[in-house]
């Protein structure tokens, strides 16, 4: 089947603003992404070194089983979206995501470093750009746009350094 | 009156059920703009592509309104919100690291998700990334701890901070939205547009 | 000043029997009962509709893996048991009110059934298979003239092990989940389903998945129907029952179940699988994988909860707790 073109921004974007109100209105509680991330962490250190985990005050916060979390339920619903969008549309494939003039492997293992820099940070401003940027934003926290402008910024300066690999 | 889970109408565990669904539909939307698409999302900090920065202001604009007209409406009650904290030196900082990896690694916690389940497998190495780096910052804690509280200030809102009600920072941001559109339509002219 | 006395050795340590006995062997051994069940019923039922060369994997490929997805779970059975050395003592007696009698006989059938199944198909899927000792050989070409014979019973025990995988439950009256004859049905159901995923994971041929694919979302769909039934009827019954029933309806199972085994075991790959008829190219893996996983999420779900819903609970809830 022939890949279906994106929709447009503005109906992707009133589509999850709609999602973010429910979340308000149902829970209390915007969405997030990180959080569940760190938890799915924290579980595998607890498997190999539990007193480990216990010892370190951060990863103790989250080492209940990962299952009780309302994070990670989020998470397994939008990797459960995500999955049926993608296939509705035709776009499931194996494929890297790279410009033409970096080869897979390069692209690769920028995205590991480009990750754990991300993940690095995530934890650091206590949320992601779900987590923060967009729920804090709706709430009109301080930290939610402090930190937004702060990963626009950072990125559009980091932009030029690895042109290379997006155009 | 919402939000209905702290007005005690579900339960913890049906709140869990909730979360699922909320995240069906949070990755369905992900999805459709586009946002499983590594390089789709880094053309954006090169004026190519402005996806991330149209879906991403529409939806917070979206939310934004309908929490205040439901507060007003007395539908929402917003006390009963979670407010990010905001700690604001440790949230600058954060940010800005995570801007870098954003450029270098061409996704985001939530995106890259959506990647790796359509198929994106440098959405899969972001992930051991991502997970290897929070995996750091745990082992870092006990040093950094004074660095992750810097700057605390509560749970405020600009409301709080710039004294005016919240209705006219909604306006702000409305408008400020409308300017970073435009301004970002007319770079997308300058520097070549190359929507995927 | 009114004095209550209550009058009970419950306070005393050991009184109350054990209430979660059964771990993770039960569940496991109930799953893979069902899948053999599904995937003996399939091979059977349409060996007799003649359609080998059409439903090769369903007929040929997965009775080869039925003996020792049954020996697994016996083992798992078998670890399970307090007193090992007496499982024998189940053999002197046949006792038709009892469940346990029922698998334990059904067993001891179906599992040579399904050795001597399995025999006839290997050199159809390995051509080059060699028995070793010309005595197998002769035994099983002497047996394939009763293949028929070997159909109809297969049919017939795997029907009764499905059910029997849910009545075993459902025979525990102390046990208000479990108690409900909806349970048999459903596992016998739940059975066919995971064989047919199964049988999907494993085919290769274009037609055969699309009819297993159906097989499988009209499976699904009864499955639906009948834990909808399910909990109408608990509500609709007494107080423990009622209050067996909460714990899916907010109670502590809630999120697990109606997740992981009504939303990921069984609306998902459905939804998968009506887009797929339609149309929609999808790895056939994934629904298959998916209806497996809720297949033994729905064991060790019910397995769990029936164990945590009990007559007295409110009562004593009140009094000790």
């Amino acid at each position: 089947m022939k890949e279906k073109p994106f929709w447009s921004p503005y109906a992707g974007g009133i589509g999850l603003g709609i999602t973010l109100l429910l979340a308000f209105v149902f829970m209390g509680r915007g969405l997030g992404a990180s959080g569940a991330m760190m938890r799915f962490t924290t579980w595998v250190v607890d498997v190999f070194a539990h007193d480990h985990v216990m010892a370190n005050p951060y990863f103790a916060k989250y080492a209940e089983h990962p299952f009780s979390n309302w994070l990670v339920f989020e998470i397994i619903g939008v990797m459960i979206g995500g999955f049926l969008s993608g296939m509705l549309a035709g776009r499931n494939k194996w494929r890297t995501g790279r410009g033409p003039n970096i080869t897979k492997h390069k692209r690769w293992l920028l995205a590991f470093i480009g990750g754990a820099i991300m993940g690095f940070g995530a934890r650091l401003s206590r949320g992601c750009t779900s987590g923060l940027a967009l729920t804090g934003g709706a709430t009109l926290a301080v930290g939610g746009w402090v930190f937004m402008f702060a990963v626009f910024g950072a990125a559009f300066a980091t932009a030029y350094f690895v042109r290379k690999q997006w155009i | 009156m919402a939000p209905f889970y702290k007005y005690g109408f579900f339960s913890e565990q049906t709140g869990l059920i909730v979360a699922l669904i909320l995240g069906i539909s949070f990755g369905f939307w992900l999805e459709r703009s586009g946002f499983g698409y590594s390089r789709k999302l880094a053309l954006q900090f090169y004026f190519k592509d402005n996806t991330v920065l149209y879906v991403m202001f529409t939806a917070i604009l979206v939310a934004m309104l309908g929490v205040l007209f439901f507060s007003l409406f007395g539908w929402l009650d917003i006390t009963k919100i979670y407010i990010n904290p905001t700690y604001i030196w440790a949230q600058l900082i954060g940010g800005l690291i995570l801007g870098v990896g954003f450029a270098i690694g061409g996704y985001c916690p939530g995106t890259s998700v959506v990647g790796a389940v359509t198929g994106h497998i440098d959405a899969l190495f972001f992930l051991g990334g991502a997970m290897t780096g929070m995996f750091v910052f745990g082992e870092m804690f006990p040093s950094i701890e004074d660095l992750y509280n810097w700057g605390y200030m509560g749970n405020v809102r600009l409301s709080d901070v710039l004294n005016v009600s919240s209705g006219v920072v909604a306006f702000a941001a409305v408008v400020l939205a409308i300017v970073m559109f435009k301004g970002a339509e007319w770079a997308q002219n300058r520097f070549g547009k190359e929507v995927l | 000043m009114k004095e209550v006395a209550i009058t009970s050795g419950r306070m005393n340590h050991g009184v109350d029997p054990l209430l979660h006995a059964w771990g993770w062997e039960i569940p496991l051994y109930l799953f893979l009962g069902g899948l053999v069940a599904g995937i003996l019923f399939f091979s059977a039922f349409f060996y007799l509709r003649h359609r080998e060369n059409v439903f090769t994997a369903a007929i040929k490929v997965a009775p080869l893996y039925t003996p020792v997805f049954l020996a697994i779970g016996l083992a798992a059975l078998f670890l399970d048991l307090s007193h090992k050395l007496y499982f024998w003592r189940l053999y002197t007696t046949i006792r038709w009110e009892s469940p346990m009698s029922w698998g334990a006989w059904t067993l001891l059938f179906i599992f040579p059934l399904s050795v001597i199944w399995a025999a006839f198909w290997v050199k159809d899927v390995y051509p080059n298979w060699d028995w070793k000792f010309p005595i197998i050989e002769k035994t099983i070409a002497w047996l394939a003239q009763f293949k028929k014979w070997f159909a109809w019973s297969l049919i017939l025990f795997s029907g009764i092990l499905g059910m029997y995988t849910g009545i075993l439950l459902s025979a525990f009256n102390a046990r208000p989940f479990w108690n409900t004859s909806i349970l048999g049905p459903l596992f016998l159901v739940s059975g066919l389903s995971t064989g047919a995923a199964f049988i999907l994971l494993i085919s290769r041929s274009e037609q055969e998945r699309h009819r297993f694919s159906q097989i499988d979302s009209f499976l699904i769909g009864t499955e639906l129907f009948l834990i909808i039934h399910m909990f109408m009827g608990f509500l609709a019954s007494t107080s423990v029952q009622i209050h067996a029933a909460e714990m899916f309806l907010g109670g502590p199972y809630t999120a697990i179940f109606w997740t992981f085994v009504v939303g990921i075991g069984l609306l998902l790959p459905l939804l998968i699988e009506i887009m797929e008829l339609r149309g929609v190219t999808v790895p056939a893996v994934i629904p298959a994988m998916l209806v497996l996983f809720g297949g033994l999420m729905l064991r060790f779900v019910v397995v769990d909860a029936g164990q945590s819903s009990r007559w007295l609970y409110k009562f004593m809830e009140q009094l000790v707790f």
